[in-house]
């Protein structure tokens, strides 16, 4: 019987990517593409970065690489020699796709402009920093310069704390996100009119494209209850003072009387726990910033007294939007996740672990997880399927 | 020229941010998306006068639709047998009860791609929990992560996950696409955003499997790698004491050569040539110290200073871009045109304004800037382009008050 193929399935991308654009490759070889992804003999760099598995050697101990190169093919090339080189053109030839990131390793062996010019039907992606030109095109910037100056850090922290980056690669997985967009969309115009193009994402542009309320609260400030052109870092305040993280008795919750306020303050009357909500003040539609301050402090006083398990329950049962402040120990156990049987195996080595299913399940063409190599493990296949010979 | 997605048609049934945000992307590389709304149900972030409505709504037409009746109904379902997309981030089974789930979709177009964005997926004890981006964070321990060491309320400042969802809302529709080139047919896509946020903390969930280290917050240190600096410095030139006023620059040094550049950016101070920080090991772990000397040196300058000194000198380096300098002062954005203001030959009309799609086809270029529309402004227009419907057929519909 014929195995299920992902939605990929037939498609040949070269991955020449770093952290900016290695989520997106990632995307699209979980999909099912054949994504060949070169490193240098002594294994790619990135194999470095943490968290590792301990006790485990080969290259394979990063768990980081592991999620983020999942689902390649490795291929171990010298670029420096002359066999290397026509080996990653034999890539380029046979690739429908390749990703790339300005100075990541193979790029200059790879010569994309030739390329595009030998194959019009090729689509090339160039993740930057910043964009081929302009004045910060040449700037250094890793996620948490990225965060920063893509507008994500001035939004995140509290106000005795500086501004934050996220936890991990925030930034660097919606610029990923943006390069699996810009490889498909390319694709599809290929499969239509039958001509590749390049497209060029620039990571800055990605992060600020992103920041929700900010260029909201800028543009549209005199329609805003904020009324403000830009709210400081606040800890979980959103921009509409409506959601926030609230101590329970024993554990933080995310509380919010949006988006049905009657049905709150239903819930708050019956627990006796309003105080003066009924007030008319807090009725009228023109004293809306004035009724979500006073619904945040009486829930703030209310929200202290429950048992936290309960009350996110309790609330969810209410159709009220709440969420539970889980650490990754209890994500792990979640019984949501358990029960969509999300949690895939993932084989790193002799190691077998746990890790992060499908964000997307597709009915037909099926996303999965396959086993994760050492440097340079398929090599052998990678040169056959090039139709590689010792004497080229 | 031609945008790259033109051709393709999507019934877009979705509202609030992330449905909205995976359409405009598709629309704005050029695929007619058809937003569906109504009267009754255009109050609060769904007015297409509301600022959060006119930042995600861009490049789509409008249509009303009274789906109490039936006969709205009728129309909607002959709107999908001509989709290729149909996408909705309503709770499970809304499209099924009006009678346009995919069952009974597919069954006349084959081709057709459903993409149900809920918050939790499809099935499972938690299906039917109603959830927003905060919720989210909340759940998937996104908030718990991001903080400083003993907080767990503080999480991301913005709804990071709801354009996450929409953007692998918008990858799932591409590939279902090549997908159906290569098997001729359409298929449905159960996204549940939970699962798109608990995926972001991947190399930390599969640390706790393997080994069972549940991470903490470690503000702006990398959790796993030894970095230093690695961190945002207050500078001078705060407007004010409010919080909004302050400026800070975030610096980092990946690699010895980073530091040793440093150094010379600030001076080669004493403090600096101590054999302490002569390894990344010994800055992390002499770290409180090391912060407080480059925020004594950061602090008696202006952060642009900062970053332009930093960078010439080949250490990563940022100022913390707020609103006010993203809009007004970052001259790459300027450059680039990355925010304008969306022109309208409306006189009295609102003023309303878009930030570029960060995607430059150098083939197919996406520069269709469109106003968003009002509720049903485009309902003749479609009704004729999707079903040819005649126009005397749209009138009677019009005044029977299904297209309201």
């Amino acid at each position: 019987m014929k195995e299920v193929e992902g939605a990929l399935a037939g498609l040949h991308i070269l991955d020449l990517t770093d952290e900016r654009g290695i989520y997106g490759a990632k995307l699209l070889a979980d999909l099912g593409a054949d994504m060949v992804r070169p490193e240098p003999p002594g294994g790619d760099p990135l194999r470095n970065r943490g968290p590792h598995l301990d006790g485990v050697d080969e290259g394979v101990s990063s768990l980081w690489h592991a999620f983020f190169a999942s689902n390649r093919r490795f291929f171990s090339v010298d670029p420096a020699t002359q066999p290397g080189v026509l080996q990653i053109a034999k890539l380029v030839d046979r690739a429908d796709i390749v990703l790339s990131c300005d100075g990541t390793f193979a790029i200059e062996a790879a010569n994309l402009e030739e390329a595009k010019k030998r194959r019009p039907e090729l689509v090339v992606i160039d993740v930057t920093s910043f964009g081929p030109e302009g004045p910060w095109s040449d700037f250094l910037a890793p996620d948490l310069i990225a965060g920063a100056l893509g507008g994500f850090c001035a939004t995140t922290g509290d106000v005795d704390t500086p501004p934050l980056k996220g936890f991990g690669e925030l930034n660097f997985m919606v610029s990923g996100a943006y390069t699996a967009i810009a490889a498909l969309t390319a694709l599809y115009h290929v499969r239509q009119e039958g001509h590749g193009q390049q497209v060029d994402v620039s990571v800055h542009e990605c992060i600020a494209s992103c920041l929700e309320h900010v260029f909201m609260c800028y543009w549209y400030d005199e329609l805003m209850p904020t009324t403000t052109p830009v709210l400081s870092r606040r800890g979980s305040v959103h921009w509409s003072g409506a959601y926030v993280v609230m101590a329970a008795a024993d554990g933080s919750i995310m509380v919010t009387p949006a988006p049905d306020f009657d049905a709150q303050l239903s819930w708050l009357i019956q627990e006796d726990a309003h105080e003066d909500l009924l007030d008319e003040k807090y009725t009228d539609p023109e004293n809306y910033p004035a009724t979500v301050k006073r619904f945040m402090e009486v829930l703030h006083k209310w929200v202290a007294t429950q048992n936290v398990e309960q009350f996110f329950f309790e609330a969810q049962s209410r159709h009220s939007p709440y969420g539970w402040v889980l650490p990754i120990e209890k994500v792990a156990e979640n019984p949501q996740l358990q029960a969509r049987d999300w949690w895939v195996p993932y084989k790193a080595g002799a190691r077998e672990t746990l890790g992060p299913g499908a964000p997307y399940r597709f009915s037909e063409t099926p996303w999965s997880m396959g086993s994760y190599g050492t440097p340079g493990a398929d090599s052998e296949s990678v040169l056959a399927d090039i139709g590689w010979q010792d004497t080229p | 020229m031609t945008r790259p997605l033109e051709g393709i048609r999507i019934l877009d049934f979705t509202h609030v941010l992330a449905g909205p945000f995976a359409t405009r992307i598709l629309g704005d590389m050029g695929a007619d998306v058809v937003k569906i709304n109504s009267a009754d149900r255009a109050l609060g972030v769904q007015d297409p006068a509301h600022p959060y409505y006119l930042m995600w709504n861009r490049n789509k037409r409008a249509l009303a639709l009274d789906m109490s009746k039936e006969e709205s109904r009728r129309i909607c379902r002959e709107l999908c047998e001509k989709a290729d997309i149909v996408i909705d981030n309503f709770s499970v089974g809304v499209l099924d009860r009006w009678g346009v789930g995919y069952d009974s979709t597919s069954k006349v177009n084959s081709n057709v791609i459903y993409v149900q964005m809920s918050g939790m997926g499809d099935d499972g004890p938690w299906s039917d929990f109603v959830t927003y981006a905060p919720t989210i964070h909340a759940l998937s321990g996104l908030t718990h992560l991001t903080g400083v060491s003993g907080r767990e309320d503080i999480g991301i400042g913005f709804s990071y996950n709801d354009h996450q969802a929409g953007l692998h809302g918008a990858v799932s529709i591409l590939a279902a696409l090549e997908a159906r080139r290569r098997t001729g047919r359409g298929q449905r896509i159960d996204m549940s955003q939970f699962e798109v946020g608990v995926n972001f903390a991947g190399p930390t969930l599969l640390d706790y499997f393997a080994s069972g280290n549940a991470a903490r917050p470690t503000g702006n240190q990398l959790p796993y790698d030894e970095v230093a600096p690695h961190a945002c410095y207050p500078c001078a030139g705060a407007s004010s004491d409010a919080v909004e006023d302050e400026r800070w620059v975030a610096i980092v040094c990946m690699t010895d050569e980073h530091w040793h550049a440093l150094k010379a950016v600030m001076g080669n101070p004493q403090w600096a040539s101590e054999s302490i920080y002569n390894s990344a090991a010994g800055r992390v772990a002499n770290i409180k110290d090391l912060d407080l000397n480059i925020a004594k040196w950061t602090g008696k300058l202006e952060a642009e200073q900062v970053m332009v000194d930093c960078q010439r000198a080949g250490v990563p380096a940022g100022i913390v871009q707020n609103a006010i300098d993203l809009v007004e002062n970052d001259p790459q954005l300027r450059h680039s045109g990355f925010l304008h203001t969306i022109e309208t030959s409306n006189a009295g009309e609102t003023v309303t304004y878009a930030d570029r799609l960060p995607l430059h086809f150098h083939g197919t270029p996406c520069d269709v800037y469109e106003k968003v529309r009002g509720v049903g402004a485009d309902n003749f227009a479609i009704l004729q382009d999707w079903l040819d419907m005649p126009e005397e057929e749209i009138k009677n519909a019009h005044d029977a008050g299904l297209l309201t």
